[in-house]
């Protein structure tokens, strides 16, 4: 019996990849179990190499895993093409189709041999029972519910909902591709054991992927705006929205570009409405100009960026977190714009809502750093409680304060009450040239730095919402382990199995990524010696943010690749163990140093 | 503006909207005759200037706004037509101006022009027309003549000038007009007009750059020559004929209604209030958008 289980499949576009791979998650889930589910793509519309990588728990997981325990090739061509992002190693079960007329022991896997390698008649089967070969998913599905003991009834159920439209005939066959592989796997057992244990008995209720939930969380905060333009793979967040705002009295533009995406939400938020606008690398680079007309319009908006591979167009269909120091200096002049970062896609929800939360208080643009792992994954979620959340809205001007109305003025926070077009006596000249606070434009080099200390000054309280760092472990231990994003699900996994080996060691995850809060690092750093910082991008973005902020120990560590090359629980707790045998030789020599 | 609360509409005259801002611009300026201009036609339209939305990029003529007492914005160079649409998009009740020089427009912001007029979006754009870049010194612009000598082109300009009239025309405008701050009277109406029109609305003004523009540009000589598109009878319900006459931009000077569709095609804004209005009854609150996430028994 298994309590966390690795799959992963891989075929060419057309293959129905995706679907299975969310029939099966749906369908564990509704058995109770917890999953996450990422999907990897080729470039290419159709045609090209498509894949998932589900794992499912008895417990909430915050990634998809480690190597995996079932790998399934459709063909070998497409399957290679994932290398580390479908790890196949010593306890892993192939299941490959037969038609590639490859003999299991001469498989096209180098430097592995796995526990198990089936060739299963998977095309054949299709066609037999499902009439072509579109049916090669289900027949996998079959094998699936088959092998692991789950979702029978659900996959056929879901199966028969979505092909409902197709008419009847199509869902008979389906379900005949179905069974046909249900009882393939029943006439030939795995050597291991593959079945799940029983799901916990309070479940999952909710599935969520990334992108639609920031959506979503958009209109739960107020949000009446959205203008965008489409870029991968941020997109469906805009296809969301497109669908959903309506309901809620909002609008949906799609712009011409992406500066006039996010100049349209600089426009809503003037009218005093709540807006958004959301895209990946090479669009962000593009909004950067918008950017630092709302910072010294001191307008608020949220401006999601779902990280690829970069620079320039990089690889758009993967997920990169190398976009976090044009994050924090993105647009010329001094400035701050708050940075948040979710760490699964379930954490989108509050980290949206907080976004807008934070661009409200501070009338500030603020940037929502996700990535292509937590905005496509699927995973399974605890309840949204909508009713329990606390929405801020702007500060606006009360009768008496219209009186004698100054837009910017100078006030004890920083902030001053913004009017909108549309508020009587509230009329003003919004600029992005410098201004006094009646906003009448200026070139006085004494205003010019009051205001740019109204403007950076208003952030000062945001360093102290410890409440938007993840802390874990003993204050003294004197290891430390710090992440963000969706690397973090990584962290903490690779922590908690550190922390079960006896290593002493301290986590610090930001969600908060900027303003840097020194204090905060400079807590976590005051026990440590060593410690390791994990990242997905080339340059270590996040250990160099804050060591211009913060004096950090020497005997730090960074882990940091590029997007698309994985990084693993165990490898990261590898890591820790590494450097806690150090620290141990660190404190074995010191004495003889005194 | 206090001062203003609770007047019948038809009360507010042209100082209603002029702030206490000393302009920046050049005396003889053409600008100041557009401002003048557009108090005398938002005067006539008659709406509080707490209801209107004053939008611009970067130029000589985008310090507009701040010399009206609407809700003004003074953006970043060539993107005031998408903050102005996010602005009606968001509270299409605001009467939202557009203005800008000829560089903001057709040059760095060109990209937008397009896109404003398909979307139909009931603004007026006003393009303040001098062929040259004033603030930044005598450059070449999107709309100097051929061979001009600038301090960009010292030898003289080797491209051709954008028409605007007929960009505009060619993307689907349904109002467009040109006036001149040497026609007061024909400036302000065709600005009123624009701004009547239930959609987006073009307005080209041949505003002298006293400091860099040419001789046969300044309001003297453009007095000499232009002519009303009224005094030849142009019908502006005519959309080819208005093509026609815009072929002359830049060699005749044209003032009036080119082209104004008989028949508006819905605006955005209205588009969207009744979508909006047709699928609101299918939610109860807010929450209810999280219900996509819930798992449901298929």
């Amino acid at each position: 019996m298994n309590t966390d289980l690795v799959i992963g499949m891989a075929g060419s576009g057309g293959d129905g990849i995706v679907a299975a791979g969310e029939s099966l998650l749906t369908a564990a889930a509704l058995e109770g179990y917890h999953g996450v589910l990422t999907k990897s793509f080729g470039p290419q519309i159709r045609g090209g190499e498509s894949s998932f990588k589900l794992r499912l728990c008895t417990r909430k997981v915050l990634n998809s895993g480690g190597s995996l325990d079932i790998a399934v090739a459709l063909n070998w061509e497409d399957f290679l093409k994932f290398g580390g992002e479908l790890p196949v190693g010593g306890r892993t079960t192939v299941i490959y189709d037969s038609n590639t007329r490859v003999a299991p022991d001469a498989i096209p896997l180098v430097g592995v041999t796995p526990a198990e390698v089936l060739a299963v008649p998977i095309e054949e089967m299709a066609r037999e029972t499902g009439g072509s070969d579109r049916a090669k998913n289900t027949v996998v599905l079959g094998l699936m519910s088959g092998w692991l003991g789950i979702g029978r009834e659900e996959v056929v159920a879901g199966i028969r909902k979505r092909l409902s439209k197709k008419g009847a005939e199509v869902v008979e066959r389906a379900e005949k591709a179905f069974h046909a592989g249900f009882e393939y796997a029943g006439r030939h057992p795995l050597s291991s054991d593959r079945l799940m244990a029983e799901p916990p008995q309070t479940g999952a209720k909710f599935v969520v992927d990334g992108n639609d939930l920031c959506a979503a969380a958009a209109i739960v905060a107020g949000c009446d705006f959205f203008s965008g333009y489409p870029i991968t793979p941020s997109s469906e967040i805009m296809h969301f929205l497109g669908r959903e705002i309506w309901k809620y009295g909002g609008t949906m533009l799609q712009a011409e570009d992406e500066i006039a995406g996010i100049g349209a939400v600089v426009g809503a938020s003037f009218a005093g409405k709540k807006a958004m606008t959301a895209t990946s690398g090479p669009g962000m680079s593009l909004k950067t100009e918008m950017l630092g007309l709302a910072s010294i319009a001191e307008l608020p908006l949220v401006c999601v960026n779902v990280q690829r591979g970069g620079p320039s167009t990089g690889i758009p269909t993967k997920g990169e977190q190398s976009d976090l120091l044009q994050a924090a200096f993105s647009a010329h002049g001094d400035v701050i714009r708050p940075i948040l970062a979710p760490v699964s896609a379930e954490d989108m929800f509050p980290i949206t809502i907080e976004a807008f939360n934070l661009a409200e208080y501070y009338q500030t643009p603020v940037i929502v750093l996700s990535d292509q792992e937590v905005g496509q994954r699927k995973e399974t979620a605890e309840p949204i409680d909508a009713g329990a959340i606390r929405l801020v809205e702007r500060r606006r001007p009360a009768e008496k304060e219209l009186e004698h109305y100054a837009r910017f003025r100078f006030t004890e926070t920083g902030i001053s009450p913004i009017s909108h077009p549309g508020m009587k006596g509230g009329n003003y000249l919004a600029s992005g040239i410098e201004h006094n606070e009646l906003g009448a434009p200026t070139a006085n080099g004494e205003m010019h730095s009051r205001m740019n200390e109204k403007r950076l000054r208003k952030f000062a309280p945001l360093k102290d919402r410890r409440d938007l760092f993840i802390t874990e472990g003993h204050a003294d231990a004197p290891l430390g382990l710090i992440s963000w994003g969706s690397v973090a699900g990584i962290a903490i996994e690779a922590f908690q199995l550190a922390v079960k080996q006896g290593i002493r060691v301290k986590l610090l995850v930001p969600r908060l990524l900027y303003p840097v809060s020194e204090q905060v690092y400079q807590e976590f750093f005051a026990s440590i010696t060593r410690g390791l910082v994990v990242e997905q991008n080339h340059q270590s973005q996040l250990f160099r943010l804050i060591r211009m902020f913060v004096d950090v120990p020497r005997g730090i560590e960074t882990l940091a690749k590029s997007g698309s090359n994985p990084i693993t629980p165990d490898e990261v707790a590898d890591r820790l163990r590494q450097i806690s045998l150090a620290l141990q030789r660190d404190t074995q020599q010191a004495p003889s140093e005194g | 503006m206090s001062t203003l609360a609770g007047r019948p509409v038809e009360d507010y005259t042209a100082k209603d909207y002029k702030s206490e801002l000393k302009p920046i611009w050049c005396p003889g300026c053409g600008d100041f005759g557009v401002v003048q201009a557009i108090y005398r036609a938002l005067a006539n339209v008659g709406r509080a200037p707490h209801e209107i939305a004053f939008v611009s990029g970067i130029g000589c003529s985008s310090r507009i706004p701040g010399y009206t007492t609407a809700y003004g914005f003074n953006s970043v160079h060539g993107r005031a037509l998408p903050i102005a649409q996010g602005i009606k998009l968001a509270n299409p009740d605001l009467l939202v101006l557009c203005a800008g020089g000829d560089g903001d427009g057709f040059s760095i912001g060109g990209g937008h022009v397009a896109h404003a007029i398909r979307r139909n979006i009931d603004i007026t754009y006003i393009v303040m027309d001098n062929q040259i870049y004033g603030l930044t010194k005598g450059q070449l612009s999107p709309t100097s003549r051929r061979g001009l000598p600038t301090a960009s082109s010292a030898l003289g300009s080797m491209e051709s000038p954008v028409n605007p009239l007929l960009y505009v025309l060619g993307y689907g405008a349904e109002f467009v007009a040109q006036g001149t701050p040497a026609d007061m009277n024909g400036l302000a109406t065709i600005i009123e007009e624009g701004i009547r029109y239930p959609g987006f609305a073009f307005i080209n003004v041949q505003s002298p750059c006293v400091t860099y523009g040419q001789e046969d540009q300044m309001l003297k000589a453009q007095k000499a020559t232009m002519q009303t598109l009224a005094s030849i009878n142009h019908d502006p319900a005519n959309r080819l004929a208005a093509m026609d006459l815009a072929q002359a931009y830049g060699e005749k000077l044209y003032t009036g209604v080119f082209y104004r569709r008989p028949e508006p095609t819905p605006t955005f804004e209205r588009l969207a209030r009744e979508r909006q209005e047709a699928q609101r009854p299918l939610v109860k609150g807010r929450a209810d958008v999280l219900n996509v996430f819930r798992l449901k028994k298929p």
